[in-house]
């Protein structure tokens, strides 16, 4: 079985305001898919830190949002794009305590420990791809 | 007990500061952008300097998402108002932020917090006794 | 209660139509199985009762069927499920249908494996009659027409079985989180929870959760986790205790963890994990009394 795109959106990262837009349209999908609250604040936090991402080391970019399905469950999708410098030093990156901007250097490392899927393609010079998915926890469906 | 919203020019957080007695209270509701979580902590600085507050609380009941940056931004607050030598406790952190900051490894080192304004106020009377 | 594959299978006009095309279901197929009608109500009763002969003939399958008040009941259903089959629409009317065939065998416990075994008799039996009563091609091109809407019927049937058995998973999960994890309240505003047995990372998770609610919702001051009935306590289940601790911090209470034994200790030590951060004790009895300090009340001796 193959994931299923039910529907998708996508937001231009252009100014520091978009980084709100992005995390305000995560966190509606999230509710409408039945997340609880934890699961819709990580997912949330998630998209606001690579949100974040794009627009502090890349100066732009863009974030396609969608509803996915896999076996009857649910979930969200995040695919952040930038056309920036890239990440020399996925590893480090990654490890967290590392960043070349401002901010905790929590970006990448902590986001991928509040998604279910976390996968990061960067080349130095041509820009970075992260896509990451959170899945609704199963929850009943009658109540 | 008296309220009384500071004077000393316009807040540009747009998030009101209350003075009661010598402790600041400062209620976020609003969704802190990146800007506005700045001016935030410049607006509350300023007005310590002015008011010569000595304890400050902050309460973010109302915030259902605290990312990296805003975490920061509210560590750093505190530290800073400590420079100026008044304490701050963070108060009414939702479960839901507590769990995911704590899921991303930032624990809030060094921030006093209490789960509530009313504890908030005994913790600040405590620590200046 | 009825659960609502429908929307849970997220059938609408879009995944109908997904379906359709993979399926191979075309308009003309519809058209000639609708030309079969007469065929369906000639053959359909000694169908039905050669279907049941089989499912009846193994006692595990017979076992599904209670009284003969029952298979009644069943084999008239059968006999509309298969007039359906001829009914020659494939729409979300005709889904819905087949839905609630799926549903009533998964609520009476019936397993895949009978289905499948049933649906692969329907094929035959539909296979001899149409090449006695038609010429070769035309009972040729029928059955393929009739195969594709059989195959059609069995994915729904198995997304109704997987459906309802991802539902009550659910349902299970639950219950069994709000077991693993007994908050008690012990004095205003003081919480104990004992914890029994292995703490993997998605228990860590649930534990962590349930503890930061109860915190707020009874604006708790002190939490004791009692660990003595945790059999291992590793780097991983100290990493987690440690995170649990910081978040009820964050919230502006305390954790106390007790239960700590002389081995848990050494352990703790020797693998290096500081928990120096973290209020412990090695018996329940004198964390309930360090918890009760931090709300100003004592246990004291009766004078």
């Amino acid at each position: 079985m193959t994931t299923q795109v039910m529907a998708q959106r996508e937001l231009q990262i252009r100014c520091e305001d978009d980084i709100v837009l992005v995390r305000q349209a995560v966190r509606v999908m999230a509710q409408q898919l039945g997340f609880d609250a934890f699961a819709t604040a990580a997912v949330t936090t998630a998209a606001s830190e690579l949100a974040r991402n794009v627009w502090t080391h890349a100066g732009g970019g863009s974030a396609l949002l969608e509803e996915i399905r896999l076996a009857g469950r649910r979930g969200v999708r995040m695919h952040f794009r930038d056309q920036g410098p890239g990440i020399a030093d996925l590893g480090r990156a990654l490890a967290g305590g590392f960043s070349t901007a401002r901010s905790l250097g929590l970006g990448l490392s902590g986001s991928k420990r509040l998604v279910d899927e976390f996968n990061v393609e960067s080349t130095v010079g041509k820009g970075t791809v992260v896509v990451v998915a959170k899945w609704a926890r199963f929850s009943s469906t009658t109540g | 007990m008296t309220a009384s919203v500071t004077a000393g020019g316009k807040p540009r957080s747009a998030i009101p500061v209350l003075r009661v007695g010598d402790t600041l209270l400062v209620t976020v509701q609003i969704e802190l952008h990146d800007a506005v979580a700045d001016a935030f902590q410049e607006d509350l600085l300023v007005t310590i300097e002015k008011t010569g507050a000595r304890g400050l609380i902050i309460d973010i009941t109302g915030l259902d998402m605290v990312d990296s940056y805003v975490a920061r931004v509210l560590a750093d607050t505190g530290r800073m108002a400590r420079l100026m030598g008044t304490d701050t406790v963070l108060v009414g952190m939702r479960p839901e932020v507590a769990a995911t900051l704590v899921r991303m490894g930032y624990g809030m080192e060094g921030v006093r917090t209490a789960l509530n304004v009313d504890e908030g106020l005994g913790l600040l009377h405590t620590l200046q006794g | 209660m009825a659960v609502d594959y429908m929307s849970l299978l997220k059938l609408d006009e879009r995944e109908l139509a997904q379906r359709r095309a993979f399926f191979e279901i075309t308009d003309e197929d519809l058209a000639r199985v609708a030309k079969l009608r007469d065929f369906a109500a000639r053959h359909g009763d000694a169908i039905v009762d050669d279907l049941y002969q089989l499912i009846l003939g193994h006692a595990d399958s017979r076992a599904f069927f209670a009284d003969e008040t029952m298979v009644r009941r069943v084999k008239s259903m059968q006999k509309q499920y298969f007039l359906g089959l001829f009914a020659g629409n494939c729409d979300l009317r005709y889904v819905q249908d087949r839905l609630r065939v799926g549903a009533s065998h998964e609520r009476i416990g019936l397993e895949p494996k009978w289905y499948l075994g049933a649906y692969g008799r329907y094929l035959r039996l539909l296979l001899d009659r149409l090449f006695t009563d038609f010429p070769a091609a035309e009972a040729q091109a029928a059955f393929r027409s009739l195969s594709k809407l059989v195959a059609f019927d069995t994915a729904l049937a198995m997304d109704t079985y997987i459906a309802a058995n991802l539902d009550t998973v659910a349902r299970h999960q639950a219950a069994i989180r709000e077991l693993s994890t007994p908050v008690i309240r012990v004095y205003d505003r003081v919480l104990l929870l004992p914890l029994v047995g292995t703490v993997d990372t998605h228990r860590a998770q649930q534990i962590m959760e349930t503890l930061l609610l109860r915190t707020v919702e009874d604006q708790a001051k002190a939490i004791i986790v009692d660990i003595a009935g945790v059999p291992v306590v590793d780097t991983k289940v100290a990493d987690h205790l440690l995170k649990t601790t910081a978040a009820v911090r964050m919230l502006g209470a305390v954790t106390i963890i007790t239960g700590i034994s002389a081995q848990v200790a050494r352990t703790m030590v020797q693998l290096g994990v500081d928990l120096s951060s973290i209020e412990t004790r090695a018996r329940l009895a004198d964390g309930i009394e360090l918890a009760l300090a931090k709300v100003g009340r004592v246990i004291a001796v009766k004078a």
